[in-house]
């Protein structure tokens, strides 16, 4: 008989070789068929979530109807969100329509007392006479009938101030070349123009600053016509003149600093 | 370490299991294709061997079979969204080990070993008369000691280094079919198992002694 010293030892690889040897007997199989049955028809019984059907629906093919409906409700939110709204159409209301006197508007406008007309009419009653109290009065006339605003605003002035009459003009000769100027004319712009009337009018007569203000208003161009070349090379040679006599006059000056006396200077230097 | 990506590779190194591995996919097309008692099939094949993987992983026969049962259940109701890409049983492995590793999560303090029945017929008799010279009732209940000190120390491994030791020692896969399963280098399994037998040398040294 061996000794017990001499006996070979069991290593853990040994040991962990046993539990290959562990396994369940028979009827443990039996049962854990019979549970799963019973576990299988209790998953098939019991309704899944609707989030884990998810993977199932999708795997049956169905990416493709569902990724084209996403696609085309992205396109058309897209659509939505971020097209150009379309121009909303201003309503030709009396106050919108700056019309020339005597003038019938084409499209039909509803009648509207808005603040400008009301304001208008406060104006016109601050300042003026009859002509402005007839046009309030055809201002809330029917529907069909365009309120003359500018008229409104413009025409008693126009009958004292050249200026404004001259805006006025203006504004009626436009009409024709961009029919939607006048209902793209917003209130405020109106209210702008009109109080430009009105600083035109105050202003004292001086031709040149006069001109270029209307111009601004009017839509002229601020600068002058271009000058003949001619012109443009005198001018250029005037300046030209100007800034060498200038560079003259400084070197002078320059030169009678230098010219006093070197050894003061290099005294104070050293 | 995340070990549902551990068992994702096919364990296809050898001619042997590439054979396993086409059966079971012509047997999952059937099912695929409306067949569903072939999974029986499936079921009766690998029963035993994801037993032995969850029981080592939880140490406890009860836990085992409802986390078997759990992951062919499972492996059933996904059956459709299995494509191919890696054999059948490193799929099922794969829902094996994340079932048991949640259920080991919830039950982290819970320590209840219940032994299987050692079949003496297939153990290496020459092997348990070295461990002791003890007869009869005596050596049973030797054996049965034995056991659970073995099952506390592997408890005692982090879930990798059990995993290898698992994989290695009690279900005969080699360290590269190990290296393939955990998504990891040979070297690394390598070192896994250097350490797992050293803590478990450590851990039942005195009863190697006898």
């Amino acid at each position: 008989m061996p000794e017990l010293n001499q006996r070979p030892k069991v290593t853990v690889e040994d040991l962990l070789h046993l539990k290959r040897a562990e396994r369940p007997d028979v009827e443990f199989w039996t049962k854990f068929e019979r549970e799963l049955r019973q576990k299988q028809l209790t998953a098939l019984m019991e309704k899944r979530p609707w989030w884990q059907e998810l993977p199932r629906f999708l795997t049956r093919r169905a990416y493709l109807p569902v990724g084209a409906s996403a696609v085309l409700a992205f396109t058309l939110v897209s659509v939505k969100y971020y097209a150009p709204a379309p121009l909303a159409q201003v309503e030709l209301s009396p106050t919108a329509v700056p019309v020339a006197p005597g003038r019938d508007l084409p499209a039909p406008v509803a009648p509207v007392s808005s603040p400008l007309v009301n304001r208008s009419e406060s104006a016109v009653a601050q300042s003026e006479d009859d002509s402005a109290a007839s046009s309030a009065q055809t201002a809330s006339q029917a529907p069909d009938e365009a309120v003359e605003l500018m008229p409104l605003l413009v025409a008693p002035r126009a009958a004292e101030k050249p200026s404004a009459r001259l805006l006025a003009a203006n504004l009626s000769r436009m009409e024709p070349v961009d029919a939607d100027f006048s209902s793209r004319l917003s209130t405020p712009a109106r209210e702008q123009i009109t109080a430009a009337a009105e600083e035109l009018a105050s202003i004292p007569t001086n031709t040149t600053r006069r001109n270029r203000l209307l111009a601004r208003y009017e839509g002229r161009q601020l600068n002058p016509e271009p000058a003949p070349p001619e012109v443009v090379r005198q001018r250029l040679a005037r300046r030209l003149g100007d800034i060498e006599s200038d560079r003259g006059s400084r070197l002078a000056r320059e030169i009678d600093t230098f010219s006093t006396p070197m050894p003061q200077i290099v005294a104070l230097r050293f | 370490m995340n070990l549902s990506k551990v068992f994702t590779k096919a364990i296809i190194s050898s001619p042997e299991r590439q054979l396993e591995a086409d059966a079971d996919l012509a047997v999952v097309k059937q099912v695929q294709a409306g067949d569903v008692a072939a999974f029986d099939q499936l079921i009766v094949k690998y029963r035993e061997r994801v037993f032995g993987v969850v029981y080592n992983l939880t140490a406890n026969r009860e836990d085992a079979s409802d986390l078997t049962q759990d992951a062919f259940i499972k492996a059933f109701q996904s059956i459709n969204r299995f494509q191919g890409s890696c054999s059948f049983f490193t799929w099922l492995y794969r829902i094996a080990v994340n079932t048991t590793l949640s259920h080991l999560r919830k039950n982290r303090l819970r320590s209840f070993f219940s032994l299987e029945k050692l079949q003496e017929d297939g153990v290496n008799t020459q092997v348990l008369e070295q461990l002791t010279d003890k007869k009869g009732a005596d050596r049973d209940t030797y054996l049965q000691e034995l056991k659970e000190k073995l099952n506390e120390a592997m408890q005692k491994l982090s879930i990798p280094h059990r995993t290898v030791i698992t994989l290695f020692e009690i279900d005969g896969l080699s360290h590269s079919e190990i290296a393939e399963v955990m998504g990891c280098s040979e070297g690394t399994v390598r070192s896994r198992l250097h350490y797992a037998k050293q803590f478990l040398q450590g851990e039942l040294g005195k009863y190697l002694r006898s």
